[in-house]
């Protein structure tokens, strides 16, 4: 007989909440092995876990496509809305008018965002919603097989038929012109940039866009596409390493790096922390922002990082003046004008 | 001679963006406040200036609202349709022209009254003679049938209001069409205006103004919208309403407002509030409908309260954009691709564009639905006589949204579509809750709100959610029945047709038929629709549009015998109804019956 001591529990790492990471996961995923979304969902995770958001306080919105397919392998504990083809920001914007204190998170893929739905996120954008769109940007429609996006770079060739032809849209140049207070790229294969950035967005005041290079396993990841982990991996610049600082730890799991850094405070008193590698890229200015993206364009690169950042402009809640608490906590006798009302009406209708 | 009171019909011709419309209502509102019964039709174009316009005032002590089957006062100011206008009219009618719009009087068989419109304007200012000629023919149609000075003053301070410059520059011209006539010209006509007494003061509203004012009392949380005519002043009036009735004291509101940027936007706003658990609508016309289809699926099978209003234009298409018609009605019921099934709500006067207004959100978050309120733009944009709005007779209902915990948890088990009641109408949980987190979705799921390809799983949700539609027919607005003892002619009709229905009957009673009346007010049909059809030996279904929808509704749904006693009459040509168009073509079509 052994009088070993039993072994004890194992800790299990909880958040500020003291939620696990596991109140924040998700369903199986149903999509291909190695699909740079399930990364993708997996960042969601340990993003909102970090940040010890409530998993109920969260909309989980989507649209049609492989990625929007990815809110029921995420956050089990949120609502979510898998809405139609490229529309997702309308059902956004009318949920958020009625609760505007839910943390908004929206996944759509290039199909959504650059082609049926664009004019939607265009909109989104210039009413400057509070909420997180990530874009999951694969240059390819997977649920249909394999049909080239509006974002396929030109001469890109997919495994199958003809190199593309057809000019891309860039969608962080896109939102940078209209305007759109917070535009980064980053890559699935990138955890820890991405996340750092998800974060960020997540205490973001306005609308927070999110492209994130996430290449497609079955029909587009051969060496000849530029979004094929190979391609990218080779050709990435990394424009800044980005870390996170959440205001209610400012120290955790940070490595604060020596040399050139910069803190960008956000809304809710937290802070963003941007080291500069490459260059000194200052992400108040939406010239340099575009240069950034024309150049590793011109070079055939994609640069990754905070792109453009803005915490200027009121958001679409300040907009629409409304009643501080959310419309759907208002009470229906608030809602109702009352009986008196009405024939006040009545009477001034009848002089 | 002897003369004829109240019982006409006056034509003005003019031309978009002159400000006639002005002019006519304060020619209309001194009508209606010497108690009149009287209506205005706006017949405009698809223009900002230019374009002709027809406003048509009908007087009629019977009460007849429809725009009557013949002018007998025609006006004449727009030499564009001048010779068309002229060329119309019966032997008789009576004409009063511009003089100066460089065009001749050809008929020798009218009474002819020429005035000399925009000489006299150009006497009081020169810049804005154009404006103020319109105001001249008012003052000699009030001194022509006898229209009261003070009634008129009434008016043009009404429709200026406290606007003191032009109030006074109105009345200057009001008086120099008068003493023109006067001086000028001599009653031959017999045609004259006389004083009534009504028993209830009524005033005079649009239905898009009345169908603001329900919405707004039905506690709308969200209107999204995109312009489109004859829509936008339904949306404008709740967006003129809010800062009165749903802001508080520091100016902060109950109601969101967002201008979108389609109709496909809109329509997702509004799902989006409906799944977060507020009263979200929108109000469009057809071409916005056609639009938001792929939307109103998904509300209808991820069940999603929602509200829209469809204020009908002439369709297809573009169509005509200024005139009205009922062609909307199965492109509402039966919206979308699949097998679908709505709740439309089908108002006929401004009383009821008000009281479906906030009845709409009751019936869409009872049966957890997209819910439509069809009006039209003659309901909508016209103005109509109404002696005030009623308060709502129900509190708000929410439907079945679980909110508390403790009730949440003592069902014994929870599923976003599980039909716990067996009425076909689940339970909700609202997200910020934390209860029964689901993701929402339009592909096909199971009782608790899985993704799910599985037949069973498949026919019973469309099942249940034909069910649950088929369940609201006798809790929606039941139709109104004027029946005859003799039973023998029936007639369906609905919305608008309210206004021209009667003069239809007089007209049929006159050839010695009797007929009952049912109108529909909403869809699905209530049980009494049915009933109704059963007690007549024939039912005609009448509407405005072409193909006779409501009368292909009925053929689909009525058990097979009585399907041989229905017959449509349906037409269209994009006025509101004339009563002598659809009186003839009943009869007609009671005539091939026979044979």
């Amino acid at each position: 007989m052994s009088d070993k001591p039993a072994r004890p529990a194992r800790a299990i790492k909880l958040n500020v909440l003291n939620e696990p990471k596991d109140s924040y996961t998700g369903g199986k995923s149903s999509l291909c092995p190695g699909c740079g979304h399930d990364q993708i969902s997996n960042v969601i995770i340990s993003a909102a876990w970090e940040n010890g958001i409530e998993p109920h306080r969260v909309a989980k919105m989507s649209g049609i496509g492989c990625s929007s397919k990815t809110p029921a392998y995420y956050l089990g504990q949120s609502h979510g809305f898998n809405t139609v083809h490229g529309r997702m920001p309308s059902v956004t914007t009318g949920a958020y008018a009625i609760n505007k204190d839910l943390l908004y998170i929206g996944v759509s893929g290039d199909g959504d965002s650059a082609s049926i739905g664009i004019g939607q996120l265009i909109h989104a954008i210039r009413r400057n919603m509070d909420m997180v769109y990530i874009v999951e940007n694969n240059g390819v429609y997977g649920l249909t097989k394999g049909q080239y996006s509006a974002t396929a770079d030109i001469g890109s060739k997919k495994k199958k038929g003809e190199p593309n032809k057809t000019q891309p849209i860039d969608l962080c140049a896109l939102a940078i012109n209209l305007g759109c207070t917070f535009v980064a790229r980053s890559f699935s294969g990138s955890k820890k940039q991405l996340g750092s950035l998800l974060k960020a967005a997540m205490s973001h005041k306005g609308f927070a866009l999110i492209d994130v290079i996430s290449p497609c396993v079955t029909f587009n990841n051969n060496d000849e596409s530029m979004r094929s982990y190979g391609y990218v991996k080779e050709n990435e610049i990394t424009l800044h390493m980005t870390d996170y600082i959440p205001h209610f730890n400012p120290v955790e799991e940070i490595e604060v790096p020596e040399g050139h850094f910069r803190d960008i405070e956000l809304h809710d008193g937290s802070t963003i922390r941007l080291e500069t590698i490459s260059a000194e890229h200052d992400p108040g200015n939406a010239v340099a922002a575009l240069t950034a993206l024309h150049e590793a364009e011109s070079n055939l690169k994609h640069v990754t990082g905070l792109l453009y950042f803005d915490n200027t402009k009121p958001s679409l809640a300040e907009d629409m003046g409304l009643v501080d608490i959310p419309l759907v906590d208002v009470p229906n006798e608030e809602l109702r004008p009352n009986r008196e009302t009405l024939e006040k009406i009545n009477a001034a209708l009848h002089s | 001679m002897e003369t004829i009171a109240n019982d006409f019909t006056i034509n003005i011709a003019t031309a978009n963006g002159t400000g006639s419309q002005s002019a006519n209502l304060i020619l209309l509102q001194s009508l209606f406040e010497m108690g009149v019964p009287v209506s205005g039709k706006n017949m405009f174009p698809s223009n900002i200036s230019g374009l002709p316009t027809w406003y048509i005032v009908r007087l009629s002590d019977k009460g007849y609202q429809a725009p009557g089957n013949r002018t007998h006062i025609q006006v004449l100011l727009n030499p564009a349709t001048w010779d068309e206008d002229l060329a119309s009219l019966e032997p008789g009618s009576v004409v009063i022209w511009n003089e100066n719009a460089k065009k001749e009087m050809n008929r020798d068989d009218v009474i002819s009254y020429p005035v000399p419109m925009s000489a006299l304007a150009r006497k009081i200012n020169p810049k804005i003679a154009k404006l103020v000629t319109n105001i001249i023919y008012v003052g000699v149609l009030a001194e022509l049938l006898g229209i009261d000075q003070e009634e008129l003053e009434a008016a043009v301070a009404k429709q200026f209001k406290g606007k003191a410059t032009a109030i006074e520059l109105n009345i200057t011209a009001l008086g120099l069409g008068r003493d023109y006539f006067k001086e000028n010209l001599t009653k031959s006509d017999s045609y004259v205006v006389e004083k009534r007494v009504i028993e209830k003061p009524q005033f005079f509203i649009e239905g898009n103004e009345a169908a603001a004012l329900g919405c707004i009392f039905g506690g709308v949380q969200m209107l999204a919208w995109y312009p489109i005519t004859p829509s936008s002043s339904l949306a404008e009036g709740i967006i003129n309403y809010i800062p009165q009735l749903r802001t508080d004291d520091d100016g902060n509101a109950t109601c969101a407002v967002i201008q979108a940027e389609d109709e496909l936007a809109a329509a997702g706003m509004v799902l989006g509030a409906g799944w977060a658990g507020g009263r979200g609508m929108t109000a469009t016309s057809g071409p916005g409908i056609s639009l938001m289809q792929e939307f109103i699926g998904l509300g209808y099978f991820a069940e999603i309260p929602s509200v829209f209003w469809d204020v009908n234009r002439v369709g297809p298409s573009t169509g005509l954009p200024t005139r009205t018609q009922q062609s909307d009605i199965t492109l509402l019921y039966e919206g979308s691709h699949g097998d679908t099934q709505h709740i439309v709500l089908i108002p006929g006067t401004v009383e009821e564009c008000f009281e479906f207004g906030w009845r709409a959100f009751d019936y869409s978050e009872r049966y957890q639905t997209p819910v439509f309120g069809l009006s039209d733009l003659d309901l909508g944009m016209n103005r109509w006589a109404c002696e005030g709005f009623e308060y709502p007779d129900q509190a708000m209902d929410r439907g079945k949204v679980v909110r508390e915990r403790d009730i949440f948890e003592a069902f014994e088990e929870f599923g976003r579509y599980l039909d716990v009641d067996g009425d076909g109408i689940p339970y909700r949980t609202l997200p910020g809750s934390g209860m029964d987190p689901i993701l929402y979705r339009g592909t096909g799921h199971n009782p608790k709100g899985v993704y799910s390809e599985k037949p069973d799983d498949y026919f019973e949700l469309m099942q249940r959610l034909k069910r649950k539609i088929d369940g609201a027919r006798d809790d929606l607005p039941a139709p109104i029945l004027r029946e005859e003892e003799e039973c023998e002619i029936g007639i369906i009709y609905l919305g608008s047709m309210e206004n021209t229905i009667q003069e239809i009957d007089d007209i049929l009673e006159a050839t010695g038929i009797k007929v009952s009346q049912c109108r529909v007010r909403a869809l699905p049909l209530h049980s009494g629709v049915e009933e109704f059809i059963r007690r007549h030996e024939t039912t005609i279904v009448l509407e405005i549009n072409r193909d006779g929808q409501m009368y292909g509704i009925l053929r689909k749904e009525l058990p097979n015998d009585l399907i041989t006693k229905v017959r449509s009459v349906a037409y269209s040509d994009g006025v509101p109804p004339r009563a002598g168009i659809y009186a003839k073509l009943i009869l007609e079509t009671l005539k091939e019956g026979d044979n």
